[in-house]
Order: C-alpha cells, then sequence, then structure tokens
C-alpha cells in the first residue's frame, strides 16, 4: 500500500519532554501521526560486561546504577537472585524492612513518572505538587537507608542498618501526610476536565496489542492485564497482595493505575511497620555456586536477572531483562500510532514511563 | 570595568537559562537535577530556568560518562549553545566514570576531553543541595567580565 | 466550561493557596546528619588493615596513604559513590559517614572480609612469581627460593612439583600482588564478603 507521508518528525534525543537520550522519529500526515519508530543507543554503557568476573558487592552497585530511578528494586532482585542460589535465609524483620523500602522506592518512582506526565501536558501546577510530594517520600526514603538515590540497602542474608525507632514515628506521620496530599492530587487528576481532554482516549493500548508486545507493569495494569511479580513473592504473600487494575487502557488509565498504587503501596508500607517482627537484620552467609533466573516487580513492570555464579560467589554469566524495552516497543507500535497530534506522541511516550538508561544499560 | 560592564555582570548572573545533556548516566544524577525544580529547592527562584533548547542556553550541564553514541552529538552540541557559556558536569561519571569505567565497558569518561568543563560536582549523585549550591557558586564567575577576557 | 472554571477558582483561589504563594521560603540549603557522605577520618589511627580498599566498589575511589608517622585513609571525589561500605569493613572503625558507623556499632552489625585463593591449573605454568611476589610469604620465609621453591609449611603457598600449592589460604591479606605479578592469570584473589550481626546487650529495637 503507498502510504503518503507529509513530514517526518524526528523527537530527541535532546527535547525538553524527554528527560533521556531516545528518538522518536514520527511520520505524519498533516498532525496525525501514521507510524513511529523508536530510536535507542545513546546510553549503552555495557553494564552487564563490566558485571562479570566480579563479586556481588561489586555487582550490587553496578546493579543499583543500571537505573537510577528505581535503583532500590535492581538491588533487590540481584540480592534475592544471589540468596536462592547459595540458600541463604534472609531474618523475618530484613525482609519487611526490604519491603518498606522497595515501596518508598517505588512511590518515588511512580511520583516522578505521573509528574512527568504532567509536565508534558503542561499542568504545571499539578506536576510541581506532586514533585514535592516525591520529595517527602525522598526524605522518607533517606531516613531509613542514608542516600536518596542509590541506596545500597540490601546485603545476602539481610539489609545494612535497622530503622531507628524514632524514624517509625516521623515515617507514620510522613506517610499520613503523604496520603492526605496524594487523596487530593488524585482527584485532581481524575475530576480534572482539561486533563481528561489531553488524557482521556488518547494513546489506546488494547489488551489484545499489550498481551502481542508483552507489556509488563503499570502499562499491561491500565490495559486490564493483572499481573504482577509481587504476588509470587513470600513477604508480598505474607502482607496480602493484590494488583491493581483497570481497564480504560489509556493514558488517564495509566496514570491513574500509578496514583491508584501509591495508596497501595502506603497500605503496605503501615502493614509492615504495624507487623514489624523484632530480631536480627543480617543472617550472614557466603555466596556460592548456582545458576537461577529470577524476577521481581519494578516499578515500571517485571524485572529479571539471570545469574551463574562460581565457587566463590563471583558473578560469571549475568543477563537482565528490563521492563521498559516492551513497553517502548509497544507505545510506538500501538500507543503512538493514530494521535491526533504531535502533542500527542510526547504526552504518550512519556505516560508509558519509558526508562532508557534500564532498556540500554 | 564600565557600568555598562558591571550591568552586564550582574544580569548575566542572576538570569541563567540552562539545558541538560544525558550522555549515559544511570539516571539518578538526572532525577537530581529535575529535584532541584521542586517547590522545596525551587531553582527557579534564583532566576535559573532549565529547560532543554541548547540555542537558548547558557549553561549545559552534562550528566553521564561519555557513551559511544554522543561521539558526534555532544561537541556539535556544545557549539551551537550561544556565547558566554558554560558546562556543568554533575555527578562522578562526566569526572571520572564512576563504576562504569573499567576494562570492557563503552564509556568514554572524562567529558572534559571533549567539551571544556567549567565546574564539576562531585557524588553518586550529587544532592540537589550540592548541585543548587555548585550552580549559585559558578554563576558569578563563569560570566563575569566576558567581553573583556575576549578580548 | 462553567464547571472547569468553578473548579480551578476552587482548587487555586484558596486562602491557604494565596498565602503559601506570597510568603513561602524556601528550606535552607542544607544537608541532613542521616544523610550518608563522604567518608571522614573519625580521628582514630588507622591500623593499615586495607580492607576499606578491598570493599570498595568505585575505581579508585580510596587508598590509604603514609602521612606523617602513620597510615591514612584518603577518599577521592569524583570517584566515591558515597556507599559506606568502607565505614562497614573497617575493623578499627577510622571512618564515619553519616549515621553509618553509631549504627552498625548501637546494632552490632559487620562486614567480615575473607579471601579465596583460586588457581586455574590449565593456565598455571609453576614458575612461582606469585610465591615470590607475596609480601606475607616473605615475611614468613626470608629464604623463599626464586623458582617458589620453600622448606617453610607456614607459607601461604609454595611449587611443589612444578605446581602452585595453595598451603594457609587463611593468611592472606587480599593485596592481590600476586594476581598482577602472574604471566598467565592463572592466580586469582577471591574477596568474599559476609555481613553478618550479634546483637548488642540491651541494644536495638
Amino acid at each position: 500500500m503507498k502510504r503518503t507521508v507529509d513530514v517526518n518528525i524526528p523527537l530527541g534525543p535532546v527535547h525538553p519532554c524527554f528527560k533521556e537520550p531516545a528518538r522518536v522519529k514520527c511520520e505524519t500526515k498533516g498532525e496525525r501521526v501514521i507510524a513511529a519508530e523508536v530510536e535507542l543507543g545513546y546510553m549503552k554503557k555495557g553494564i552487564e560486561r563490566i558485571m562479570k568476573g566480579r563479586p556481588w558487592q561489586e555487582v550490587m552497585f553496578l546493579a543499583e546504577r543500571v537505573c537510577g530511578i528505581c535503583s532500590v528494586i535492581h538491588n533487590m532482585v540481584f540480592i534475592e537472585a544471589m540468596e536462592q542460589i547459595s540458600g541463604i535465609a534472609v531474618p523475618p524483620r530484613a525482609a519487611y524492612l526490604r519491603v518498606i523500602v522497595n515501596e518508598l522506592d517505588r512511590m518515588q518512582s511512580h511520583l516522578l513518572a505521573n509528574f512527568s506526565y504532567c509536565y508534558t501536558i503542561e499542568h504545571e501546577t499539578l506536576a510541581m505538587y506532586l514533585l514535592d510530594c516525591r520529595e517527602q517520600v525522598m526524605d522518607a526514603l533517606e531516613r531509613l537507608t542514608g542516600a536518596r538515590v542509590t541506596c545500597a540497602y540490601m546485603i545476602p542474608g539481610g539489609v545494612r542498618c535497622d530503622i531507628h525507632a524514632e524514624d517509625q514515628v516521623v515515617l507514620r506521620e510522613s506517610l499520613d501526610r503523604i496520603e492526605k496530599e496524594l487523596h487530593r492530587y488524585a482527584s485532581m487528576f481524575g475530576n480534572g476536565p482539561m486533563i481528561a481532554l489531553r488524557s482521556r482516549g488518547v494513546g489506546i493500548l488494547t489488551p489484545v496489542a499489550a498481551r502481542e508486545a508483552h507489556v509488563v507493569g503499570p502499562t499491561a495494569r491500565a490495559s486490564g492485564i493483572a499481573e504482577d511479580r509481587r504476588i509470587q513473592h513470600p513477604t508480598y504473600k505474607q502482607l496480602g497482595f493484590t494488583p491493581v487494575v483497570r481497564y480504560d487502557c489509556d493514558n488517564y488509565a495509566r496514570i491513574m493505575v500509578r496514583f491508584d498504587e501509591l495508596f497501595q503501596s502506603i497500605r503496605l508500607i503501615r502493614a509492615c511497620l504495624d507487623g514489624l517482627p523484632k530480631g536480627i537484620i543480617r543472617g550472614g552467609g557466603i555466596c556460592k555456586a548456582g545458576e537461577i533466573r529470577y524476577s521481581g516487580e519494578a516499578p515500571r513492570g517485571e524485572l529479571t536477572y539471570s545469574i551463574k555464579t562460581d565457587e566463590v560467589g563471583r558473578v560469571v554469566e549475568i543477563q537482565i531483562q528490563t521492563p521498559s524495552i516492551m513497553n517502548i516497543e509497544a507505545c510506538c507500535h500501538s500507543m503512538i500510532i493514530g494521535a491526533d497530534s504531535i502533542a500527542d506522541v510526547t504526552a504518550t511516550f512519556v505516560s508509558a514511563d519509558p526508562c532508557i538508561a534500564c532498556t540500554e544499560r | 570595568m564600565s557600568i555598562l560592564q558591571a550591568i552586564k555582570n550582574k544580569v548575566r548572573s542572576r538570569s541563567i537559562h540552562v539545558s541538560y545533556v544525558d550522555v549515559g548516566s544511570c539516571n539518578g544524577c538526572d532525577i537530581e537535577v529535575l529535584a532541584c525544580l521542586a517547590p522545596r529547592y525551587d531553582i527557579e527562584q534564583y532566576g535559573i530556568f532549565v529547560h532543554n533548547n541548547p540555542r537558548e542556553a547558557d549553561v549545559l550541564i552534562v550528566i553521564g560518562a561519555y557513551t559511544h553514541g554522543w561521539e558526534e552529538k555532544l561537541a556539535p552540541l556544545w557549539e551551537k549553545i550561544p556565547d558566554p557559556k558554560a558546562a556543568i558536569a554533575i555527578g562522578n561519571c562526566p569526572i571520572s566514570g564512576c563504576c562504569f569505567d573499567r576494562r570492557g565497558s563503552y564509556v568514554d569518561p572524562p567529558v572534559s576531553k571533549h567539551i571544556p568543563i567549567a565546574a564539576e560536582v562531585p557524588g553518586c549523585p550529587p544532592r540537589p543541595t550540592e548541585i543548587l549550591n555548585a550552580i549559585l557558586s559558578v554563576r558569578d564567575l563563569v560570566f563575569a567580565d566576558w567581553e573583556v577576557k575576549r578580548r | 466550561m462553567t464547571a472547569s472554571l468553578y473548579w480551578y477558582l476552587r482548587e487555586f483561589a484558596r486562602i491557604e493557596w494565596v498565602r503559601k504563594f506570597f510568603f513561602a521560603r524556601t528550606a535552607p540549603l542544607v544537608t541532613p546528619a542521616h544523610f550518608r557522605g563522604f567518608p571522614e577520618p573519625t580521628g582514630k589511627a588507622c591500623q593499615h588493615a586495607l580492607f576499606c580498599m578491598m570493599v570498595c566498589p568505585a575505581v579508585g575511589a580510596i587508598d590509604v596513604v603514609h602521612e606523617g608517622d602513620g597510615w591514612k585513609p584518603r577518599i577521592h571525589k569524583g570517584h566515591c559513590i558515597r556507599c559506606g561500605l568502607c565505614v562497614e569493613a573497617c575493623p578499627n572503625g577510622v571512618l564515619m559517614s553519616g549515621r553509618v558507623l553509631e549504627t552498625m556499632q548501637a546494632q552490632g552489625t559487620a562486614l567480615l572480609v575473607s579471601f579465596r585463593i583460586s588457581i586455574d591449573r590449565d593456565l598455571c605454568t609453576g614458575c612461582g612469581n606469585c610465591v615470590t611476589a607475596c609480601p606475607v610469604n616473605k615475611q614468613i620465609d626470608a629464604q623463599l627460593g626464586a623458582g617458589g621453591h620453600s622448606s617453610n609449611d607456614e607459607v601461604i603457598m609454595r611449587v611443589d612439583d612444578g605446581d602452585v600449592q595453595v598451603l594457609h589460604e587463611e593468611k592472606c591479606t587480599g593485596c592481590k600482588i600476586c594476581e598482577t605479578s602472574c604471566p598467565t592469570q592463572a592466580i586469582q584473589i577471591a574477596r568474599i564478603l559476609e555481613g553478618i550481626q550479634q546483637p548488642v546487650e540491651g541494644g536495638g529495637p
């Protein structure tokens, strides 16, 4: 079929809307987008190559630096994979602390994703509200782990430090405050008519297309696919976890899924603080030889580490599968196609929360 | 120094347009620069406006360890920025390559090999307060007496 | 249209919001005490255990230099990633960073560093370079032969029958000099880190 293309518009790699370098090439007819292509390759650092032949204490920090936004989950999945290989048991208190830190990290990542979306559709007030809310989450994270972004909180057999008694009080207070604010912001987003004009019915990803593209994370859950690796995680099982699902399949649903997951994370952290077992936080244990494929739920979706170690616990082979690559592909194959204007392209691209650093490593 | 120059110095240090470019970082410094926009730190109250257009920028914030994808892109980007201009390296990556500067990786740090860097903020990642302090401490210096120095 | 106008007015024309708009102040640019910053010396004497250098995950971030009449750890800004592992690994508490040191003393946590020597028999030529290069070996047996032969049973490793035999792995200090002196990269030292906790009496939650 002969296609008439008016203009081929490239967006990026340096673009006001993208925080990271990626190039989206849009073939347009008038304002209508008829095809899109994402060009990557600006961030390839070869992390998996330099991970090889190193012990866990070095790989752990490299794993954190696969992605700076969701660094805790990379740390957690890598360390839990090493624990599964070596048969190291985690003390129950450490397991609960891990969930607290992981959920705080998920909260800040979702807040950042929603901020980016609001910023892209030029609703700067709500964006700044969300960014201010994120600072409170970062404060809690910093209080617990000692660092804002690259926390380095989990080690094989436990966590780095225990939660202080006074920090528990501060954490509960800030959670109450964050929840109160978030209710207001979620209703602002959910009921704002201008936001609905830019978001509802834009960037439709049907469940069939979502399954074809193997979409993961909030992008999949907004298309009615109830998939979440946290269901299989033993600590989350104890806490009682059900994934959030929405069926609208558009930009609006993707952002609202993140809002819902924020409230869910607050509930999970509260449940952890209520039922925090007493005891030690480090069980010890040395990494051994073995091979495993282990997954966890990153803020953007399913994250998989395939690791092979040698007898002294050094990583011999490692493969990381990060969630963003599927979401980006789904984005340019289904979501962007048929967008009514170029402005919707950036909004749709950002609503899938692409993380280029994860994708290229 | 002429009065005109004094006015120029004053104005330039109070109105800085920033463009940032990520040349292969882990995103950690990226979101810390973004956090500077937050009402908590509020970078705009100091007259610093962050947007991503190199042609309007005065200061280029460089994040990341310089991957090969940027070889033909960073230097032209730097040339597109009108004079007077300065580049600030945020985080360990542009300074030393951080954890990534090992045998077998695809990075080529430091960034100062490729474009001139005026200031460096160490840390992995630096806190937003450190980034703000760095920008505030260099803003009076980098553009001061630019016309005089050029002569 | 009217509904949206009403809605925006209700949201943004509140007294609280207007007051914030005119009188809000920026938080002072300070770093909280619990932030894990660059490691700083506590003032205790460095015993030259070098565990800080061995666990450091960054490239060239820390080294221990001879200064005055003692050793002193030196942090290189621009390389240090502020992970705090050196603080935890130091057996003498020479470094501190944020709350890391006091927290680990209060909770009784520590990082144990041990070393394993692995020799690839296919690559090893039995030249004995590693044996003679090893500083611990030199201390134990001053008579160490150039070919790596030794009559002393206390050395870490020695060449027997044209092959390097490891006798006392536990004496290794993890300096990795043998690795650099090996012409075929046959010998490798693994630094093994283990996080442990001995709960303090009456301390902790």
